[in-house]
């Protein structure tokens, strides 16, 4: 019993060489802290912040009828037009298609319909389904979220 | 409606799988309606873990369209119920995992818990199964490889909308060189749900001729009280610790011939 005890202790104390890999965990720390992506009430920053939060290089809201609601990148009128009609075209061929990718000059682009509006997202790889369908459905809470507090702005100025 | 936790890690090897089986029967002795679900469809393993490998239909058959979910949802110990995944290869290249989120959401009233136990890496099986519950809890070891790869798998976690509820520290050995429970909850801006000890009682749970998770096993040891805390820790319940059945002399002696066949 004494024997046992005297080598554990042995074990732990006087043959235990480790010790903590202190500049691995600051390395660490400092890798989640580039990660933070924090949502204030300005609707512009906050899409920068989704923009980065979801590693895509731009995106682009419009209505069916391609006019824009939110873009990240000028009017992007061109895109918005090319997007919702491309999409239109699918939905009319193959009506239960989930979204659309086109890989052109080493860019992606993806369409994704949602809430009878089209997300066309533009990045430097392609986002699965998965990933396309949770950036549009947090872009349209935060677009919602906007316009709520939009009308409430309008109502306290009235 | 259930909580859907995605048991998650990003590195393999840290023990999730015994982790989701053993929590998932800490729960269901809490008296909560318990279904684990083997969200890794390529290297599935929780079967085996739960001593449940010969189940007909899987979540593959599921998630193919070739079967009703319920008639994928076995008994498992102690009350747990349980969907496995097929062991087939050919099955897992024919699977479309986006169709988890529909399967868990056909289940929700049914359960007060759904665990599913999700795959290393951050692949497509893997972020289909985060994005198929509201929460996650991350299982992680006390070693920098390991924390990278929870710090990551967290990231995605959260971009993909499940909220990430805490991380369970495994195999803690104590040795001077590992990562602290403080540092690990700084580093990944987390609770700590457990500090699931090293305990070679876990390991000698595979290596019996009926397999059984350790907190059947042996409810007692180390392992296995930590992780009945944790279950106490995500349900707010007050766990009755539950002891060992002890063998007599008899028995003692009688299973020593047995290893000698």
């Amino acid at each position: 019993m004494f024997k046992r005890m005297l080598r554990s202790f042995a074990g732990k104390v006087l043959a235990d060489d480790t010790s903590q890999p202190l500049s691995q965990i600051d390395f660490l720390r400092d890798f989640l802290s580039r990660h933070k992506y924090v949502f204030t009430t300005d609707f512009e920053e906050n899409l920068m912040v989704l923009k980065r939060k979801h590693l895509v290089d731009s995106f682009l809201v419009t209505n069916l009828d391609g006019s824009i609601v939110v873009s990240t990148e000028g009017d992007g009128h061109t895109e918005g037009i090319m997007g919702t009609a491309m999409l239109s075209y699918i939905k009319s061929e193959m009506p239960d298609s989930e979204s659309v990718l086109i890989k052109r000059q080493g860019h992606w682009f993806m369409l994704f319909p949602l809430n009878k509006k089209v997300f066309i997202v533009k990045a430097g790889s392609e986002l699965s389904n998965i990933e396309l369908k949770a950036l549009a459905f947090e872009l349209d809470g935060l677009m919602q979220v906007n316009k709520q507090s939009e009308k409430k702005r309008v109502n306290q100025v009235a | 409606m259930a909580r859907v936790i995605a048991v998650a890690s990003g590195k393999g090897g840290t023990g999730k799988t015994t982790i989701t089986a053993n929590l998932g029967i800490a729960l269901a002795r809490l008296k909560q309606k318990v279904l684990l679900i083997d969200a890794d469809v390529a290297m599935a393993n929780l079967s085996l873990i739960l001593g449940m490998q010969s189940s007909p239909i899987t979540l593959h058959d599921v998630l193919l369209g070739e079967a009703q979910v319920h008639d994928a949802i076995y008994d498992g110990p102690e009350g747990v119920r349980f969907i496995p995944s097929g062991l087939s290869l050919d099955n897992y290249k024919r699977v479309d995992s986006e169709r988890l989120a529909g399967v868990v959401s056909q289940l929700n009233d049914e359960y007060d818990f759904i665990l599913l136990d999700v795959a290393a890496g951050i692949e497509k099986n893997v972020l289909s199964a985060l994005s198929a519950s509201q929460e996650t809890l991350m299982v992680t070891m006390p070693t920098s490889p390991a924390i990278a790869d929870a710090l990551k798998t967290k990231i995605v976690a959260q971009r993909l909308g499940s909220k990430v509820i805490g991380v369970v520290i495994n195999f803690v050995m104590s040795e001077k060189g590992e990562i602290s429970k403080n540092d690990i909850a700084n580093m990944l801006e987390l609770p700590v749900y457990g500090n699931v000890p090293y305990d070679p009682e876990v390991r000698k749970s595979f290596m019996q001729e009926k397999v059984a998770p350790v907190i059947v096993r042996k409810p007692d040891c180390p392992a296995s009280e930590e992780i009945t805390r944790i279950a106490s820790r995500i349900t707010g319940l007050k766990s009755e610790p539950v002891k060992a059945k002890k063998s007599g002399f008899f028995e003692q002696l009688l299973s020593l011939f047995k290893k000698k066949k």
